[in-house]
């Protein structure tokens, strides 16, 4: 994007993952062929423009801090502290979104919601 | 009554989509599992199928639909049950028709249309199940496909959007019984979409702190709800810094799901699939923050007097 074009893509080895599955929209295809160097994937075929739009914009590199506490930079631990503090102390919290994640984390989710007594809800119900 | 996208490419024969734009946005839905692909009992592919296209404008999938039926916008549940009343055969006046800005000849040839189908599939999206009515859109629409099953095999289901909400809803229907808008407040599941639904407890200003996990509400809901999350310490957990990051006290950053962080996610139609992530993220991903909040959580006394032996049963 920066400099350099031509040389370029030949100089680096680029990983390829065949069958990946896209997470953009709820067709969830899972017959896209990905290409990507360490930080970007710059080829996606057979993805739509949203699932290529997708993967392109994300990517490996440190844009934001682990973590943000009142919009100051901290580490994962202490902003997981100040988390549970906030979730354990609350009467009612809500666990909300789920969408854009994994099963896995789901689940964890809704052990969150079970343990600190509160709401657990989707984008379904938008 | 529902079926996997499987069948549908290789059986359905007669396709609704009823507000829902996929040629925008579900741009393979036609190409891989609907309306192109030539499927075990339809050898021709698209010559074989019939699509009928229901929307309150002609959007760009009104190009790919061999009819057009062009609904008055919140009269979905009018134009449903007028179906569903000459599905049975009973007499419907002309003007109710009118009413829905459709003739009866246009609803009649539709029902006959359905009737006849070998197969056919009712795809609804948020036009259908989020405009005036609702969940008693989404009902009626369930309804309509489940009584055509007296003339033929009709099937019906959610045009979803985000990638995995599919999963979210099997995932809480397994762990707490119901899909969505439960209260576990009393240490058991509650469900009462409108009353734990997330924007009526955020208008309302119920809740008294929000964890969002992969959404921003801060960009996409109504402003009172907003205000809401502002006003209440509010935990994000999000690949990128988003709106709603900047209106809490705590913000994660974490993997994307499905390119740097691996997991399951279901499709539409319920079938889950295992992510393939191609890049290697700096950040934790969702589900390693959410084991960490969770435990740090158990070493906090319980607010409940029940002994939390460990995590549900899967």
């Amino acid at each position: 994007m920066t400099t350099a074009t031509a040389p370029e893509p030949t100089k680096r080895e680029l990983t390829v993952v065949k069958n990946a599955v896209c997470t953009f929209c709820g067709c969830v295809c899972d017959d896209i062929e990905l290409h990507a160097d360490d930080v970007r994937i710059v080829e996606t075929k057979r993805a739509c423009i949203l699932g290529e739009a997708w993967f392109k914009n994300h990517t490996a590199e440190r844009h934001y801090p682990d973590a943000l506490i009142d919009g100051k930079e901290a580490t994962y631990d202490d902003a997981v502290e100040v988390a549970a503090d906030i979730l354990h102390g609350a009467n009612m919290p809500l666990v909300y979104g789920l969408s854009n994640t994994t099963c896995e984390a789901q689940r964890e989710a809704v052990w969150l919601a079970e343990l600190v007594g509160g709401v657990i809800d989707s984008h379904t119900s938008l | 009554m529902t079926c996997t996208l499987g069948e549908v490419k290789n059986r359905a024969d007669f396709i609704i989509y009823w507000g829902g734009n996929p040629a925008e946005c579900h741009p393979r839905h036609f190409t891989r599992y609907a309306l192109t692909p030539k499927g075990k009992f339809l050898p021709r592919g698209r010559k074989d199928r019939t699509m009928v296209l229901v929307d309150i404008r002609e959007t760009m999938s009104a190009k790919a639909a061999d009819i057009f039926l062009q609904v008055r916008p919140g009269k979905d549940f009018e134009m449903l049950t007028i179906l569903r009343a000459l599905v049975k055969n009973q007499k419907v006046s002309a003007e109710a028709c009118a009413e829905t800005g459709l003739t009866l000849e246009q609803l009649q040839d539709l029902v006959n249309r359905m009737k006849a189908a070998k197969f056919g599939v009712l795809f609804f999206g948020m036009g259908l199940s989020m405009t005036r009515g609702k969940h008693m859109n989404s009902a009626a629409a369930l309804t309509l496909a489940t009584e055509l099953n007296a003339f033929t095999k009709f099937v019906a289901m959610l045009m979803r959007g985000h990638g995995n909400v599919t999963g979210a809803d099997v995932v809480m229907r397994y762990t707490l019984s119901y899909p969505f808008g439960i209260s576990m407040t009393r240490g058991y599941p509650r469900f009462n979409p409108g009353e734990y639904s997330t924007i009526d407890l955020l208008v309302r200003g119920d809740n008294d702190a929000t964890i969002v996990i992969g959404a921003d509400p801060g960009a996409t809901m109504p402003k009172p709800a907003i205000e809401h999350l502002r006003r209440t310490p509010t935990i994000v957990l999000d690949p990128k810094v988003t709106h709603t990051s900047r209106l809490s006290r705590v913000h994660f950053t974490t993997a994307p799901a499905g390119i740097s962080a691996p997991g399951t996610a279901y499709r539409m139609d319920e079938v889950p699939l295992p992510l393939r992530p191609a890049l290697k993220s700096p950040y934790l991903t969702d589900e390693d923050v959410l084991k960490k909040i969770v435990a740090a959580v158990q070493r906090r006394p319980g607010w409940y007097p029940k002994p939390h032996a460990g995590a549900p049963v899967a």
